[in-house]
């Protein structure tokens, strides 16, 4: 193998976006995509993702549960810049709209075994009263540009809703 | 293995099903199939069937056997799985099929026959012997083992019972026990053991016999299907079927062709590799180490007893919690891998720092899905904690600081003199003041002290004088009598003087009192209540005045004695003088005589000088001698004056509050005010500490005794060591508010001084305030008298006493809550443990670590003692660096710890130092991916580049460029970009919201009522309008999804064909064009064929090719002069490495050429005759004309829409411009203005990007302070009052600073070529000047500094790049038309296709002038066609208030580039040829001219 190409060690990552606790939503989907450092490539699998709509549990959990599977392998020569899953959950809002829900990023487990994850989410605010009101009757909810921008520190230094929590594993 | 052996189990048991299943189908139909069909089926397999089901015999009877066989068949299987060999499904089925059939049959034969008597006995036949011959051959030559010799011995042997048994050796055995069975006589046992056993060694065998091996597929086949259901009857008309077995046999022979293939094909299993070789490779490759203890002796130097310095009892810090499997597995890999042990300590562990885990988690635990968000945001109320900073303590201790305390009792307050003292105040308050001295003198009573120690004396010096008493000190008697006598001449003098101020002091007191009652009675009334009372002593009359006389006559005495030294001493004295006088007056008279002999000789003047000089001694008078009599009379005077007189009686005064105070009614009025005045007045006091008011008394009446009880404790709850405490002395008069009367600092009280037994202290104040009041009252600070004619003034000031105590205050376990300082009572060590480390030992106020070290060491303190811990680390970390105490602040002090390499091993790491370069983003690296792993991964060529470059810096690479001059300027532009780019990417991380989050704008009223007025609108309108799209960022894109939409929509005035061939050189453009510098046109030929066309008829045939990076589209073809498209052109985009980030799209240089064509027909038919029959015609396109748009442009505007001049080449072949036609025709003037041909355009990119934006940096500035200010306020409202515009006021030059923008604008002078080259024609001047500049090439600051904001280069420097933008072209021009007596501006706007641009404005005599400086042309100031659409702003250079192919030249690339978008190489006649004609020409300053000549040569009939 050391003669064949240049080392790399390899990561896969197997799991599934389980479940989702939105105590005020309901009929959400989620999209799931990596962000990693420069060093890392993926090989195999899937990047990126965008689950079925889900509706809320009957039973007393109220849980949204996608089981959307996530399966894929990174390459990498370095350590930096560990793979972060990033979440996006999105819904229809009053009016129909699709707006966005929630944003969570975590970083793909160090260790290797079964992990179980919970992320919180979170949701840029309006800058202003005005502004949220108008963002909530146009539908226009503000986003990020990317939703990458999650797992990135810079120039981050915003407010976020109160989180609620995506499960994942 | 037992799973598996199941497994095979599971199939043979499938088999039996199969098997079963099968019978029954037998059974229902039976013998319906022929026998032909078999023959033609599978002759071979027919064969072989026959075979087995002739050898068995029993078997069905015996189910044990069955059960046996199966189990031999899974033995078998299990052992080589490899034995089955493949054979094809289909063939299997059809085999099965059949061999079910036969089995039909048989079964119908056998129940013709006698099938029952073969179930009884075991019959050898002779039909196994013509069997035998394959089976033996194939024994021998497919086995070559032990094994195939044993099977053969068991086919020879081998009874009828051996096949049951399933290993070798049990048949082996059994073999030997059981009677050998005479050879050639398989029995039927033996068959079907030799195919079972066959199943083993098979694979050894396949290449050598083929054949062999496929009959022998076929036998195994056949005992597949066989093996649970073995045949019933033997003895089968057995003629006949030998018969048949022979032929079979040949027929056998032939068919092993058809299964060769399979023999081909090697099956090998899956290697495997057992599990016990596994280990035992990975015992060699790795090392586990072990999970068991590692015995201490290993861990130390041999002989080493371990130490354990807990028990030595040095301080040993926590050390982190690792389990004690993960220590012994560390411990035994560092034995083995290092066998050093520097990694253990002393005590044989490893290693390690004291635990760095804080206790309490920095980061809040997310919360699980049971709890309540409510119950986790429950909200806990803590006292704030004050932090103590440690400024006042010198070390600080690591127990939690205890809150101290101090307790200040104010008792009360009495005034000495307070503004409303009455006279009678005044007297009283000195009253009481001497008697309070009185008292405390009586208290001390010094003159009793100091007659005692006189008598003592006196005593002493008695004992002294008589030798015989004291033989002892006979020595020192003089010396010792003579000191006492002194002591006792001083000691007399005190007492006297104490007696005299005694005396004196009771004189002053009894005539206090005497004024006093004088103006009680002057007065008529009673303010105080003060009396004061003498009270005489009698004494003894007789030993009273004994003792008088006898001090007095000791006194005497000694007065006597005293004065008679004195005497003696004098007349010692006396005695030298004498002499000395006797003396001086013998030579004196000597001299006298002398003198009158001189005198006589001389004048007579100088003998009145004579006694000058030496003053005459005077004659010394004898002492008096002492007089006892004047003695006793002073001594008698004196002790009459200080003295009691002996008799008299003692008079010891007593003061006392006994008297009654005059009430009010009797009193006149204006001590009646005063009182009232008095009554009105209150007093606090506000305690302060460390200059901040901590608490504050109640208000307390002033009394009419001017006393103030207030007897109230304050305790201070404090931190930290008392600066300063003090009490502020508040006075209110009524309702005029309150007046500060005197402030009054407490000492701090020393550490010993606790609650309960500090004494209360007076602390006097006083005041300076003045006042004067109009009663009774005496006032303060003014002049008042007792007289009457008021003289014998006194100035009396506001003064007064607090009484107070201040002590530290005591903890509730006895503990005085003391801070840390200055604690000097040993008394308090073991009580005050808890608060310091360091006081705690008595030794506070050490600064000296060493010291403390020291002491420590010499104290010997328990390191162990959890409450000596804190001390204990702090000595370790202060005396472990030598007792260094770093002078300074250090963020990482660990880091020592963490440097794993060396610094330089670090720089030599070829992988740290890529990781290094790519986070500094250096060009080079900034996008490298995936930086190997190894360090002898990485190339050494990896750096080769960006080292080249480093060292290159400086050198001038010629290599790409034509001449030096032009790499100079490519050089400095690259570094000027590199510098742009580093400070960019610096800004590039500063985010702004909007770089993240995509907001909603808050709409306004317009907005508002433009979305209401959008629901009203059509919903299809006749004329449909380009609506915005939503923009994509572009980040997520990759090759094929940009797609650049080009609309052609039609063209104007384009150039028509001239009638004839017979002109040849005429110019398409007017005389003002400059196209009289072409050269010599070469002869080249015309497209006469026109000449065919009949007049009226099309003129011209225009299409549109639109190309962009070598992508070519084209519209279809048009006809006239002013052709109409309306056509949408599409084409793909490929962003440079496939690279769609901003950065990257903004740095595209590539153009869109849009080439207008004249199709042209030719009929190349050679033959006339054939022209009945057919057409042949030849299409040419003849280039026109083109417009070039940079895609920097389209990209930074989004979409482009307008009408272009059509970029004719001055010289067009052929063609001639409609004008005339049309001016006869009388067409619209206002398009005959306008010379040229027009193009309509819509450009856009899909889906619309988001153009990126420039820095938002401030750069600094060398302008005045105060022009930038107003420039600032001036942009602002601008921008108030047109927001669309773009106002421009500063700039960033090439250095990367704001400039003013009018700095740029000066008259500049143009080449005198250029001046000379039209002496009497202004315009033609003018216009050759904007030729000029628009010869410098064109460069946009876009594409060189990508992304980066506008730099604005002055002329000189872009003369001297040779590079610059609109803005540059457009300074430099306005330049030289200022310099030329025009009165020029420079017009910042938006034009098309440039976007954001800059153009000049000239003032002619009477009309303006807009000049493109990028190209050179000028339009008139109502030109329809002017591409400048708007106007922002004028600026002045005083004031705010603007073919042949031809191109300027700077590379060679995008000359082949233009040259590449003609397409005239894409005639594809047979015989063109090509002229090509290059002509450079030269303008001042290496501004280069290039005129290509291209043209196609069809030799004509």
């Amino acid at each position: 193998m050391a003669a064949a190409g240049p080392s790399v060690f390899l990561l896969m990552v197997n799991g599934q976006v389980e479940s989702a606790q939105f105590p005020e939503y309901d009929d959400l989907y989620c999209k799931y995509c990596f962000v990693y450092g420069q060093d890392w490539a993926p090989t195999a699998g899937l990047e990126e993702g965008i689950s079925q709509i889900t509706s809320k549990s009957q039973d007393a959990r109220r849980a949204l549960v996608w089981n959307f599977p996530i399966d894929v392998t990174f390459k990498s020569t370095n350590p930096y810049g560990w793979p972060q899953i990033v979440l996006s959950v999105y819904g229809p809002d009053v009016f129909g709209n699709d707006v966005v829900r929630g944003y969570g990023a975590v970083h793909v487990p160090l260790s290797p075994g079964r992990h179980k994850k919970t992320i919180p989410m979170f949701v840029p605010e309006s800058t202003s009263k005005l502004q949220k009101f108008t963002s909530w009757f146009m539908g226009r909810r503000p986003e990020y540009t990317d939703p990458k921008v999650v797992a990135q520190g810079e120039g981050r230094e915003g407010k976020g809703s109160p989180p609620w929590k995506v499960g994942l594993e | 293995m037992k799973s598996k052996e199941e497994k095979v189990k599971i199939i043979t048991k499938e088999f039996v099903g199969e098997g079963e299943d099968a019978e029954e189908e037998r059974q229902k139909k039976p013998s319906k199939v022929p026998r032909p069909k078999r023959k033609k089926q599978l002759p071979a397999a027919g064969c072989e069937e026959m075979v087995s089901e002739n050898s068995p015999v029993d078997d069905q009877q015996e189910p044990v056997q069955e059960a046996s066989d199966t189990r031999l068949l899974g033995v078998t299987s299990r052992r080589g799985p490899r034995s089955l060999p493949p054979i094809p499904s289909a063939s299997r089925t059809g085999f099965a099929e059949f061999s079910m059939r036969e089995r039909m049959r048989e079964k119908l034969q056998a129940a013709r026959s006698k099938a029952e008597s073969a179930l009884l006995q075991d019959i050898p036949t002779p039909r196994p012997r013509r069997l035998r011959s394959p089976t033996e051959k194939e024994s021998e030559t497919e086995f070559g083992t032990e094994l195939a010799r044993e099977v053969q011995r068991t086919q020879q042997e081998h009874d009828s019972q051996g096949y049951s048994r399933v290993k070798f050796h049990d048949s082996v055995r059994k073999i030997k026990s059981k009677p050998p069975v005479p050879p050639g006589f398989p029995s039927a046992e033996e068959a079907y053991n030799f195919f079972t056993f066959n199943f083993d060694p098979e694979p050894e065998e396949s290449e050598e016999k083929p054949k062999a091996k496929n009959r022998h597929g076929a036998n195994q086949e056949e005992k597949e299907g066989e093996e649970e259901e073995p045949p019933v009857q033997e003895g089968v008309s057995k003629t006949g079927e030998e018969e048949w077995l022979d032929g079979k046999e040949a027929e056998d022979l032939l068919l092993g062709l058809d299964h060769a293939a399979e023999d081909f094909v090697a099956v090998r299993p899956a290697e495997y590799e057992s599990v016990h070789v596994r280990l035992q490779k990975e015992k060699e490759l790795l090392f586990v180490p072990s999970r068991r203890t590692v015995p201490t002796y290993k861990k130390l130097p041999e002989n080493v007893q371990p130490r354990y310095l807990e028990d030595e009892g040095l301080y040993i810090g926590a050390r982190p919690e690792v389990p004690r499997i993960n220590q012994n597995i560390m411990e035994n890999r560092l034995l083995t891998q290092e066998p050093g042990r520097r990694w253990f300590g002393d005590d044989g562990r490893i290693l390690a720092l004291p635990n760095p885990i804080k206790p309490v988690p920095s980061r809040p635990p997310t919360w699980t899905r049971e709890q309540d968000v409510k119950a986790e945001l429950e909200t806990q109320y803590k006292k704030a904690v004050k932090y103590i900073h440690r400024s006042q303590h010198l070390i600080g201790s690591g127990d939690s600081p205890g809150n101290f305390q101090l307790d200040i009792d104010i008792s009360g307050l009495i005034f000495t003199h307070h503004p409303c003292f009455s006279r009678e105040h005044v007297l009283a308050a000195k009253l009481a003041q001497l008697y309070d001295q009185y008292l405390a003198r009586r208290q001390r009573n010094k003159a009793k002290f100091l007659t005692d120690k006189l008598h003592a004396l006196r005593n002493a010096v008695q004992v002294g004088l008589n030798p015989a008493k004291t033989p002892k000190t006979l020595e020192t008697t003089p010396k010792t009598i003579n000191e006492y006598k002194s002591e006792i001449r001083q000691t007399r003098k005190l007492r006297d003087a104490e007696e005299e101020k005694d005396r004196t002091l009771l004189k002053t007191i009894i005539k206090v009192w005497k004024e006093m009652k004088s103006l009680r009675e002057f007065q008529r009334f009673t303010n105080t209540p003060l009396k004061l009372v003498l009270r005489k002593e009698k004494v003894d009359q007789k030993a009273d005045e004994e003792a008088y006389e006898a001090e007095i006559q000791a006194e005497i005495n000694e007065l006597l004695e005293e004065h008679t030294e004195e005497y003696e001493q004098k007349m010692e004295v006396y005695r030298v003088t004498q002499q000395q006088w006797k003396a001086w007056k013998k030579a004196q008279r000597a001299k006298k005589k002398k003198k009158k002999q001189e005198v006589e000789e001389h004048s007579a003047n100088e003998e009145r000088e004579q006694p000058g000089p030496g003053e005459e001694p005077e004659k010394p008078a004898p002492p008096e001698p002492v007089d006892r009599a004047v003695i006793e009379q002073q001594v008698r005077e004196k002790a009459a004056q200080s003295r009691r007189r002996p008799g008299e009686p003692t008079l010891i005064p007593e003061l006392s509050l006994a008297g009654s105070v005059t009430p009010n009614d009797q009193c006149p009025r204006v001590e009646v005010m005063r009182r009232e005045d008095v009554k009105r007045r209150s007093l606090f006091l506000k305690v302060t500490f460390n200059n901040k008011e901590v608490s504050r008394t109640e208000s307390r009446p002033l009394g009419a005794d001017f006393r103030v009880h207030f007897g109230q404790i304050f305790n201070l709850q404090i931190f930290n060591w008392p600066e300063s405490l003090t009490l502020q002395i508040y006075e209110t008069a009524g309702h005029s508010g309150t007046t500060l009367l005197a402030e009054v600092f407490l000492p701090i009280p020393e550490t010993t001084v606790v609650s309960g037994r500090a004494p209360i202290e007076e602390v006097e104040f006083s005041s300076n305030q003045h006042v004067t009041l109009d009663h009774e009252g005496v006032g303060s600070g003014v002049p008042f008298s007792f007289e009457a004619d008021g003289s014998n003034q006194l100035i009396l000031m506001t003064s007064g006493k607090v009484s107070n105590s201040v002590a530290w205050a005591i903890g509730e376990n006895g503990i005085p809550l003391i801070p840390p300082l200055s604690q000097q009572n040993i008394g308090f060590r073991s009580a005050l443990k808890r608060a310091d480390a360091i006081s705690s030992i008595g030794t506070s106020g050490l600064t000296d670590m060493k010291k403390l070290a020291k002491w420590a060491a010499e104290s010997k303190l328990d390191p162990n003692d959890p409450s000596n811990g804190p001390l204990m680390q702090l000595i370790s970390v202060a005396t472990s660096g030598e007792s260094y105490i770093p002078g300074f602040f250090r963020l990482e002090q660990l880091q020592q710890e963490f440097n794993f390499v060396s610094d330089e091993e670090l720089n030599r790491s070829k992988r740290f130092r890529l990781l290094l370069l790519r986070s500094q983003e250096v060009p080079e690296f900034r996008h490298y991916k995936q930086i190997p792993l190894y360090d002898r991964e990485i190339m050494e060529r990896v750096f080769q580049d960006y080292e080249k470059r480093l060292r290159d810096r400086n050198v001038i690479e010629t290599k790409d460029h034509i001449d030096t001059h032009r790499a100079t300027v490519a050089k400095c532009l690259q570094q000027v970009r590199e510098s742009v780019i580093n400070r960019f990417l610096i800004a590039k991380h500063h985010f702004l919201l909007s770089d993240l989050i995509v907001e909603e704008e808050v709409p306004n009223i317009s907005i508002l009522g433009l979305s209401l007025f959008k629901l009203a609108e059509q919903k299809r309108p006749l004329r449909p309008r380009r609506k915005g799209r939503k923009k994509v960022t572009a980040q997520n894109l990759s090759d094929g999804d940009i797609k650049l939409l080009v609309n052609i929509i039609r063209a104007y005035d384009i150039p028509v064909r001239k009638p004839t061939a017979s002109k040849f050189h005429q110019t398409s453009r007017s005389s003002r064009t400059f196209a009289e510098k072409h050269a010599a046109s070469p002869t080249t030929h015309s497209p006469a064929h026109s000449a065919d066309y009949p007049l009226g008829q099309v003129s011209v045939r225009p299409f549109v090719e639109v190309s962009f990076q070598r992508t070519i589209c084209h519209t279809t073809t048009a006809e006239g002069p002013n052709p109409s498209w309306n056509e949408e052109l599409e084409l793909p985009f490929r962003a440079p490495n496939g690279d769609y980030s901003t950065t990257s799209l903004q740095s595209v240089k590539d153009d869109v050429f849009i080439n207008i064509f004249d199709e042209v027909l030719y009929d190349v038919l050679e033959d006339d005759r054939e022209r009945g029959s057919g057409i042949h015609t030849r299409i040419e396109r003849h280039w026109l004309g083109c417009v070039k748009i940079p895609f920097s442009t389209i990209y930074f505007q989004a979409r482009i829409d307008g009408t272009f001049k059509i970029d004719i080449p001055p010289v067009l072949l052929g063609y001639s411009k409609e004008q005339s036609v049309m001016m006869e025709r009388g067409f619209d003037s206002v398009r005959s203005l306008s010379e040229g041909s027009y193009i309509t355009l819509f450009i856009t990119l899909e889906p619309q990007l988001v153009p990126g934006e420039s820095v938002r940096e401030k750069f600094d500035s060398q302008e005045d302070e105060k022009l930038l200010q107003a420039t600032e306020k001036f942009r602002a409202e601008c921008t108030l009052k047109f927001p669309t515009r773009q106002c421009l006021t500063t700039v960033v030059d090439i250095s990367g600073k704001t400039v003013f923008v009018t700095r740029y604008l000066k008259p500049l002078n143009p080449p005198q070529e250029l001046l000379n080259a039209y002496p009497n024609n202004p315009q033609a001047t003018a216009e050759l000047v904007a030729r000029y500049v628009s010869l410098i090439p064109f460069l946009p600051d876009t594409v060189s500094f990508a992304g980066v904001c506008d730099l604005w280069s002055t002329s000189d420097q872009f003369l001297d790049l040779l590079a610059g933008d609109e803005e540059e072209h457009a300074v430099l021009l306005c330049n030289y038309f200022l310099s030329m007596g025009k009165k020029a501006w420079l017009v910042t706007g938006n034009a098309i296709p440039e976007g954001p641009t800059a153009y000049v404005l000239t003032q002619e005599q009477s009309h303006y002038l807009i000049w493109n400086p990028c190209s050179g042309h000028f339009y008139g100031q109502f030109d329809t066609f002017c591409p400048l659409k708007s106007v922002s702003c004028l600026i002045g250079p005083d004031n705010f208030s603007g073919f042949p192919l031809h191109m300027p030249y700077s590379e060679m690339k995008p000359l082949i580039e233009a040259v590449y978008s003609t397409g005239v190489h894409n005639i594809d006649a047979p015989n063109v040829e090509f002229a090509l004609a290059v002509y450079v020409h030269p303008y001042p300053k290496n501004v280069l001219s290039v005129w290509i000549y291209v043209a196609s040569l069809i030799r004509n009939r």
